[in-house]
Parts: structure tokens; sequence; C-alpha cells
């Protein structure tokens, strides 16, 4: 019998199929369909906002655009501080190749020992390890290029000080994050900054943005700021300070120079500095804005402000005759004395000689609201209205707590304290005819007004005596410049320690303008506790007055208004 | 009817496929325009860095030492300026004598950016 039956006759087809065999097929099918259609309505509707989301996360990015920290220039666009970018460079030490070559080139470029690089690499549980942040932008280049596994770079900026330490005290510095620390930096820190924007990309596979979603917030960069400083003169006043102080063997210094006219600040220097992008083993002395932040009695520097204000109560005229003799004077169980016993002297003797007794018999003509009055006009004991981290007050007692002996030393400038930069504020009385000008650290052009302390008699009267005192028989014919005529007075006081005065210690310094009769710039100098036999603020801070007048108004291309015998006299002369 | 239904056919597949052409090209041109965004920006932070390299080998600190040390140069003081007037500037018909002058103004006013 043959194996094979044919299909048709097979006894299977014969038997009948059950019907609820194919019921059950169908039904099967229709479940799973109803399945499908149940997880699709699922994925679609009720959880469609986290399938959303989770896919969002896979290839939406939400990209940060950085905003640039502006620029500060000074007053000719030069710049004083940019930021460049300058990547830290960061590993992830499991996946570090260990190659020996290329972990040398490494550690060239990083400018440390392999010895430390591969102590850092060391710990492999860590997962990040900053190997160097803020490296030079071709120094990263460079490392990226070495291509090393598990070395990868951040992007950040870097703040860079041209000027260095000259301007260190008033540009300031940011920190490593880009945010305003000091000076300007911190002033400013809004107008600088900028805002950062951000934008929603969609990313492909290999990390390619192919897609923008939505809208782009952009970023709003940073403001340029353009301050009043002249970069020259900065530098040089900057550099005859440091001379002087090394000169001298003094603790520190300091110089502003202000423009007489608009009240803009063209240099301010301490010394000592430090340069602001590298910021290690830095100490709270060479941080410190002396001229800003550091108080002290302004000794003779006061005089003509005593004079000043009693030449405009009328109480003396400059010729008025004052007896000083016998160069003592006791009041309130205090005596006073002066250098020598100078007789007696004119009013513009009194600051040509800078006669402590003859300041304090004119002071006596005067009631003490009077010279508090007059004190406050000229900013002393007040903030100064400078944009300026960190300036002081200095002190001005009330005048109903001054003892008669109080009002006769604030004559010659002690029983009060002041910054430098106060100072050189007040002295803008004298150079603009009378008149107190606001100063400041940013550039404008909007001609200033000033507030009237002095009549313009006044302060003519008090520039010719200062002109005296620098001159030849005052106090500091050191300050006399080439070409230009000046006019200042010199102060050397004993530093305050404790209850007492030191015997030994002193600052002394100039304040003064020039050209003396139409003043363009006033420059103070200071000098903390010179050390080298010269104490004296005509022989110590005097000559740095000159140096700086001199160059800046050379820079500044003032004329000289005072005839110089000329040394070159060749083919210019015939060529005329 | 047949024929018409068709074509229709054939010119939804094609505009289909040209669709998914258009937006294979936009996006690769959004990545084209997004990779020159960001040489742009770098460029311009290069600009930047060499901008301030140029003008840290230019500060009066280097300027300074450079011409006292390298050119023998001394600091000028009025006793070896020879200062000239505008007004005589233009009397006098070269710039001979007014050189002076005119160095000094542009001394003081040279901006740089």
């Amino acid at each position: 019998m043959s194996r094979s039956i044919p299909y048709t006759s097979s006894p299977l087809l014969a038997s009948r199929t059950p019907v609820w065999r194919s019921k059950l097929v169908v039904a099967a099918v229709a479940i799973g369909f109803v399945a499908l259609a149940a997880r699709a309505v699922y994925i679609q509707v009720v959880a469609n906002a986290f399938y959303q989301r989770q896919g969002e996360v896979r290839f939406a990015r939400t990209l940060p655009l950085p905003a640039n920290r502006g620029r500060i220039l000074d007053r000719n666009g030069l710049i004083l501080a940019s930021s460049v970018p300058s990547p830290s460079i960061w590993a992830i030490p499991e996946d570090v190749q260990r190659d020996e070559g290329q972990l040398k080139k490494l550690a060239s470029l990083l400018e440390m020992p392999l010895a430390e690089l591969k102590r850092k690499l060391e710990n492999e549980d860590k997962t990040f390890v900053w190997l160097r942040r803020q490296v030079d932008d071709p120094v990263a280049q460079q490392i990226a290029a070495l291509g090393i596994k598990g070395i990868y770079q951040r992007k950040e900026y870097k703040r860079q000080y041209p000027e260095g330490e000259a301007a260190a005290h008033v540009v300031g510095f940011t920190n490593v994050e880009d945010i305003g620390q000091e000076g300007v930096e911190l002033t400013f820190e809004k107008d600088l900054a900028g805002r950062a924007g951000s934008r929603r990309v969609i990313k492909d596979r290999l990390g390619q943005v192919v897609e923008a979603v939505g809208e782009e917030i952009p970023p709003v960069d940073g403001r340029d700021l353009q301050l009043s400083l002249d970069s020259k003169v900065q530098f040089f006043a900057y550099q005859k300070l440091r001379d002087a102080v090394l000169k001298n063997k003094a603790k520190a210094g300091s110089v502003v120079v202000l423009d007489s006219i608009t009240g803009e600040v063209l240099a301010l220097a301490n010394y000592p500095s430090y340069v602001p992008d590298k910021r290690r083993n830095l100490s709270g002395e060479q941080l410190r804005n002396r001229a800003l932040t550091d108080t002290f009695e302004p000794g003779s520097t006061m005089k003509p402000i005593t004079i000043g204000m009693a030449l405009e109560a009328g109480r003396v005229t400059p010729q008025t005759l004052i007896d000083t003799s016998p160069g003592r004077f006791s009041i309130g169980g205090f005596t006073i004395n002066d250098t020598h016993n100078y007789g007696t002297l004119t009013v513009e003797g009194v600051i040509q000689k800078s006669s402590n007794v003859g300041a304090l018999k004119i002071a006596q003509k005067m009631s003490p609201q009077e010279m508090w009055n007059t004190y406050t006009a000229l900013g002393y004991g007040q903030k100064p209205q400078i944009q300026f981290p960190g300036a002081v007050t200095g002190r001005l007692r009330p005048w109903k707590t001054w003892r008669p002996v109080e009002q006769a030393t604030m004559a010659y400038g002690y029983g009060l304290s002041a910054s430098l930069f106060q100072m050189a504020h007040s002295y803008t009385s004298f150079a603009h005819d009378g008149e107190i000008i606001p100063v400041t650290m940013l550039k404008s052009d909007t001609p200033v007004t000033g507030t009237r302390v002095f009549s313009v008699q006044t302060a003519r009267a008090v520039r010719k005596m200062l002109e005296m005192a620098a001159a030849p028989g005052g106090t500091g014919p050191l300050a006399q410049t080439l070409g230009y005529s000046v006019g200042g007075k010199s102060g050397t006081a004993r530093k305050q320690i404790g209850k007492g005065y030191a015997s030994n210690k002193f600052r002394s310094w100039f304040t003064g303008m020039a050209p003396i009769d139409l003043p363009r710039v006033i420059v103070c100098v200071m000098i903390d506790e010179p050390s080298n036999g010269q104490y004296f603020g005509g022989a110590v801070a005097a000559p740095v007055f000159s140096e700086v007048v001199q160059q800046t108004l050379r820079i500044m291309g003032v004329q000289p208004d005072m005839a110089v015998k000329p040394q070159i006299v060749t083919a210019v002369e015939e060529s005329l | 009817m047949t024929r018409l239904n068709v074509v229709l056919l054939l010119a939804v597949l094609a505009s289909a496929l040209y669709l998914v052409n258009l937006q294979y090209e936009s996006r690769r041109l959004f990545t084209e325009l997004d990779k020159a965004g960001s040489e742009a920006h770098r460029l311009e932070l290069e600009s930047e860095r060499l901008q301030l390299e140029k003008r840290e080998q230019a500060t009066p600190m280097r300027v300074e030492k450079l011409a006292r040390e390298q050119l023998q140069m001394r600091t000028a003081t009025p006793a070896i300026t020879h200062y000239a007037s505008y007004a005589d500037a233009a009397v006098v018909d070269s710039g001979k004598a007014g050189t002076t002058a005119r160095y000094e103004t542009r001394e003081s006013a040279g901006p740089v950016r």
C-alpha cells in the first residue's frame, strides 16, 4: 500500500473542525489589535507629554549664548581690560591613555612637572579633575592637537590687563568666573557683564545642530566703558611714584592727577601695586587703593584752604601782616611750633614759609562754624562723589564739639583727616577759579558746573601764594618744571600711632597745579614713611610732582607758559 | 478615471519625496549656518585677542624702554621742543615748522581701535 494518500482524500479533512477554534483565532487576533490600539492611545494621548519630554531630552538642547564682557578703555580708546578666550583643561582620569611621551608633552604645555600631572591623574575613581584653569588660547590649541583621550577643554574667558600694575588699582580685576572683584571692574559690573542669552536647538546623532526650535534669546554684550584715565599719564605717574618710593625707602605712595577743567581723573596710581592677571601671593598692602581708602591728617596742605576762607570772609588781605614770633604759640596747654622763627610775615608769607603759628592766628579770626562750613563745602568729612568701591569719608567733627586748640590745629591740617583724593578734589576750588567741581572716573564731554566756594579773586590770590610757595624761597622749589609755571603746597605730617604722634614716622606730600594762571591739571603726591634721610614734603614729594606735571602737560599738548632757554637752535630756526 | 488617480498618486509621491529632500537640505544648510556662525564668533574672539596682544606690545612701559635702550632716545622737554601754533604752520609752506605742534596734538589724541 502506498504510504502517500492524495490531499483531497485525507481523512483529516473529513473530520469536522469545531467552530470555536476558528472563533478563538479570530478573537485572539482581535485582542491583539485592541491591545495595539490601546497602547497607541496610551502613547499618543494619555502619556503623550511624558514621551514628548523624553524625546526632547534626547535630541533637543538649550545652548547658552554667552555675552562678551565689555572692555575697559582709556580716554583715547586704548584697551585697559579685555576678555579673551582662555580654555580650562580638565580630565577624566580613568579614560586618559598612559602614554609617557604624550603625557610629558602635556605636562610641559601645562607648565607643571610630570610628577604633578601624574598625581592629579592618579585617582581613577574621580570622573573630573581640573588640570589647569585658563590657559592661553594658543596653548589650548596645541593641547587639543595632542589628541590625548580623556583630556577635555572647557570654554572660559580670562580678563587681560595690558597696562599691568600701572593701572591696577583703578581698573581692578575679575575672578575666575569673570565677575568684577575690585576697582572699576567691580563698580561697573552690571554694565560690563552684559546678559547671556540662550537658544533651543535640535541636535542630530553626531551632535550637529540641525534645527532651531522656538525663539532665540540673543545675548546682550557688556557695554564698553571709557574711563577718563589717560594711560600714558597713568604710566608716567606710576613710574615716577615708584622711583620716588624706592629712592626714599618709603613704605608706600600715591599720586592723583585731575584735569582741573573737566574734573576728570587722568591718573590715579599707588605703589606698591600688583599685576592684575597674576594675582598669586597678593597682599593687602599691594591691593589697597591708598589714594581713596587711606585717610590721614593733611597737615600743611590745608593752610591754603584756611587762608582762602579768611580772604573770602574779608578778615585778611594777602598783604596783612601776621606776627609769628617767637615761632611758638601756646593754646589750651599745647605749644605749637614753627620750624624757624619767621618774625612778622604777610599772609602770603605764611603760605610761602608754611608757618603753623601764622596759619592758626589767621584761623582765630574765623568762627568754628565758618571753618566747618568751608571744609564741608570742599568735601572734607564727606564721601567723595565718585563711583569707586571703598572710597572713604575721612573725619571732620561737627564744629560744636571743637575745642579752641582743635580749631587752631585744623588751621594747619591736624585734627581732621582726609584721603589724598579728597585733597586733590578740594584743590579744584582754587584751580577752577573758586568753584569746586565734581570729579569723575568716566570720560565726559559735557562741561562741568561747579559749586562756588571762593570768589574768583580769592582763588587767584591763593594761586599766587601757591606759586610763591613752590618758587625759590618757598617750601617746595623742587616742584618747579621746565616751561610750566606751577603752584603748590608741600606738607609733612607726623604719623599718628595709637594715641600720640610718632617722632620718626612721617607722611610727605605735595599738592599743586599747573600752569598756575589757567590751571589744566592738579597733581597730588603722597609718600608714606620716607626713611632715607629726607622726609619733608618739599624734598620727597615735590620732585615727583614736578616730573608728573611736566610729562602730563606735554602729553596733553599744553604749550609752556614760561620762556625756556632753547637747547636746540639749528635747522628749525633757519627754516623759519 | 483610473488614469487620473495614477497621475495624482505619482504627484503625491513625488511631492512627498521632494519634501523629504527639502527637509534634509534645510537641516544640512542650518548646520552649515551654525558652523559658520561659531566660526565667526571664534574669529571675533581671535581678533580681540590679537588686538589685545598688539596693545600689550605698545604699552607706554615697553615703548619707553625700547626708546631709551635700543634707540637711545630721551624724554622731550620744552627746552628741546619747538612750539608752533597752527597759524604759523599755515603761513610757512612746508610742514617743517609745524611738525612739533602737529606731533604734539596727534600724540595726545591718537585713538587706536
